[in-house]
């Protein structure tokens, strides 16, 4: 008997879920040293009731918890706004930086890493902020440059896009060459870390990428007829420039707060898209919400290699998920190929 | 022991009449195994790097120099000569234009190629130990005809990290957590810094398999708890505050016991040049490791 596609989302969800959730208690479990599950049990109890921890329970509750919930919502929001971008643009190549995210977040912080010693208030700001400050700001110039009347054409907005990406990365590149002695320190940040994780930014970062996973599920439908392209989506009663903006503007916001703490991490918005495309077709309903779990997993596991390959020494995760994520990607699509 | 001993015999030797001077042509191999040759002590030098600025002049040859990079700034008198741009963006007509007959550079550069071709005679290297900085001067004193003050400097250097030793050879020496950048980068056995904290009594937690210059997970740190963490960075705007603010640091003995210690920028150039300036670096850091001890 044939499942319908109800049951069938139903049960993409759950073993989704299930993996994350197994991923999860890995990650937590292995690191520089492995803690046995009542440790981490302990650590969780006493964190959440504010008692004093002993080293281990410290390791546990105050770096690798939120150190794996943050990749976790990173991932994740990484994948849902890859998902946005690439049925926005109906482009399999539009990954969240398409529009300028990280080359603007990069140039940010790396402002802020080069010239924090001597211009105070972009020290006393944080790499961080003053990241998601230029992220949104290049955004908003490329949306501004690309616009005709009242219209957004994509292909003028991935020009744009493109443009102001590579006028942004020679900026950084500049202050990179130019504040050698960092250069080490900022080629990580660049390639994405998750080291110093607090619990702030997990609070910070559920609090804009779960709810933009619930607005952009409300528009699951809207992803799915913008596949017919602008005007066929239009005929069928869509308001298709107010439902792009939207769109963008939701991932945008997900995609620069994700960078603006974690990196230009790359490959999760372009490749766990298609992962999840691939194996479990096209309708926006059951994708969206797949793609978000699988690039939680995805990160979590990629930020445990690279922390857990050569340690304690720590690669940037941004080198793992493409020596990762690369390989098994274009397994995947040998293996659809060869059922063809 | 061995070692010492024989310096010691070598200076001695040096210093006999006979041995005071360079016998020109001379030649001598760089870092990247070319032969570099000298057929008259160099009156007009370039140094691209600052401890090669600071080893010339420490070898009483400043007066040679006629330009150095962006960084040099020690000693002061250097800050007169004009600026060419630093190893990895240097201003290649400047150099040429000032007619130099030597010029030193570090050996990623990659100036000895173009300079080469124009005839002028590159050393390209930098020593990256405390026993290759005693090398390097000795062959820098061979090039320049200063073979007596090198060997001289060498000597005194090696006294000074001996009398360090002997002092603190009966004391506890602390466990220590460099940071060379937030990220953070720290230095481990194999680079110049882990030798300096080791001679000046001091235990890095950053093991050899971890490499020179690793990327440190910052669990690492909390599980270690060193009992000195020194912020190189801290030119840099990073300072003790922050590091106390990190997740899980703020209980590291080093915070609760204020020994976060912010290394300004003098000290940082001091302890990131191999060069004459080694003994100073070794006192600075035992000053810091063993306060009151020296």
């Amino acid at each position: 008997m044939p499942v319908g596609p109800r049951r069938s989302r139903a049960l993409a969800l759950a073993s989704s879920a299930s993996a994350l959730l197994a991923v999860l208690v890995v990650a937590v479990a292995v690191g520089s040293v492995w803690v046995a599950p009542d440790v981490v049990i302990g650590a969780v109890r006493k964190g959440l009731a504010g008692e004093a921890l002993r080293p281990l329970e410290t390791v546990v509750w105050q770096l690798r918890l939120p150190r794996v919930l943050l990749a976790g919502l990173v991932g994740g929001g990484l994948a849902l706004a890859g998902v946005v971008f690439q049925g926005v643009f109906r482009n399999p190549l539009a990954d969240p930086y398409l529009i300028g995210t990280a080359s603007g977040a990069g140039f940010g912080a790396v402002l802020v890493m080069s010239a924090g010693a001597s211009v105070p208030v972009l020290a006393s700001l944080g790499a961080p902020v003053v990241a998601f400050a230029c992220s949104l700001v290049t955004v908003l110039l490329v949306v501004f440059l690309a616009r005709v009347d009242s219209a957004l054409p994509t292909v003028r907005l991935v020009l744009a896009g493109v443009v102001i990406s590579s006028l942004f990365t020679a900026g950084t590149s500049f202050l990179l060459v130019a504040a050698r002695e960092q250069a080490g320190g900022i080629l990580a940040w660049l390639l994405g870390g998750l080291a110093f994780s607090t619990w702030s930014q997990v609070r910070l970062l559920a609090a804009v990428t779960l709810p933009a996973l619930a607005l952009v599920g409300a528009f699951s439908r809207a992803l799915d007829l913008l596949q017919l392209g602008e005007e066929g989506a239009s005929l069928l009663g869509l308001g298709v420039e107010r439902t792009k903006l939207l769109l963008l503007g939701v991932a945008t916001l997900v995609t620069a707060s994700a960078v603006s703490v974690a990196g230009i991490i790359g490959f999760v918005g372009l490749i766990v898209p298609h992962a999840a495309r691939l194996a479990i077709g096209r309708p926006h309903a059951r994708l969206l919400p797949v793609a978000a779990l699988w690039g939680a997993g995805f990160l979590i596991l990629a930020d445990l290699l690279a922390r857990q390959v050569i340690a304690p020494v720590e690669i940037p995760v941004g080198i793992v998920t493409a020596l990762v994520g690369g390989p098994f990607f274009l397994w995947l699509l040998r293996r659809r190929a060869d059922e063809r | 022991m061995l070692r010492r001993l024989a310096a010691l015999t070598f200076t001695l030797l040096l210093l006999a009449p006979s041995a005071l001077a360079t016998a020109y042509p001379v030649t001598v191999v760089d870092d990247l195994g070319r032969e570099v040759t000298l057929t008259a002590a160099p009156a007009r030098i370039v140094s691209m790097l600052p401890s090669h600025t600071e080893s010339v002049c420490a070898v009483d040859a400043c007066g040679s120099l006629v330009g150095v990079d962006t960084y040099s700034n020690y000693p002061a008198s250097v800050t007169e000569l004009p600026t060419l741009g630093d190893a990895f963006g240097p201003n290649l007509e400047a150099i040429v234009a000032l007619e130099p007959d030597f010029v030193l550079v570090d050996e990623y550069s990659g100036l000895q190629v173009p300079l080469e071709a124009l005839g002028i005679p590159v050393y390209a290297g930098s020593p990256q130990t405390i026993a290759e900085t005693y090398d390097f001067l000795v062959t820098l004193g061979t090039l320049l005809d200063r073979e007596t003050e090198a060997a001289v400097l060498v000597g005194r250097l090696q006294g000074e990290l001996a009398g360090v030793a002997s002092v603190l050879a009966k004391v506890h020496g602390p466990t220590v957590f460099v940071e060379l950048d937030p990220t953070p980068y720290s230095v481990g056995p194999g680079s110049y810094f882990h030798e300096l904290i080791t001679a000046a009594g001091a235990v890095n937690i950053v093991t050899a398999a971890m490499g020179p210059f690793p990327q440190v997970d910052p669990e690492y740190v909390v599980l270690q708890d060193p009992e000195f963490i020194l912020l190189t960075d801290a030119p840099f705007g990073v300072t003790a505050a922050d590091v106390a603010a990190r997740p899980g640091w703020g209980g590291l003995t080093a915070v609760m016991s204020q020994r976060v210690v912010e290394i300004d920028q003098e000290t940082a150039d001091i302890l990131s040049r191999s060069g004459p300036r080694l003994g100073e670096a070794v006192r600075r850091l035992a000053d810091i490791f063993h306060p009151g001890t020296f």
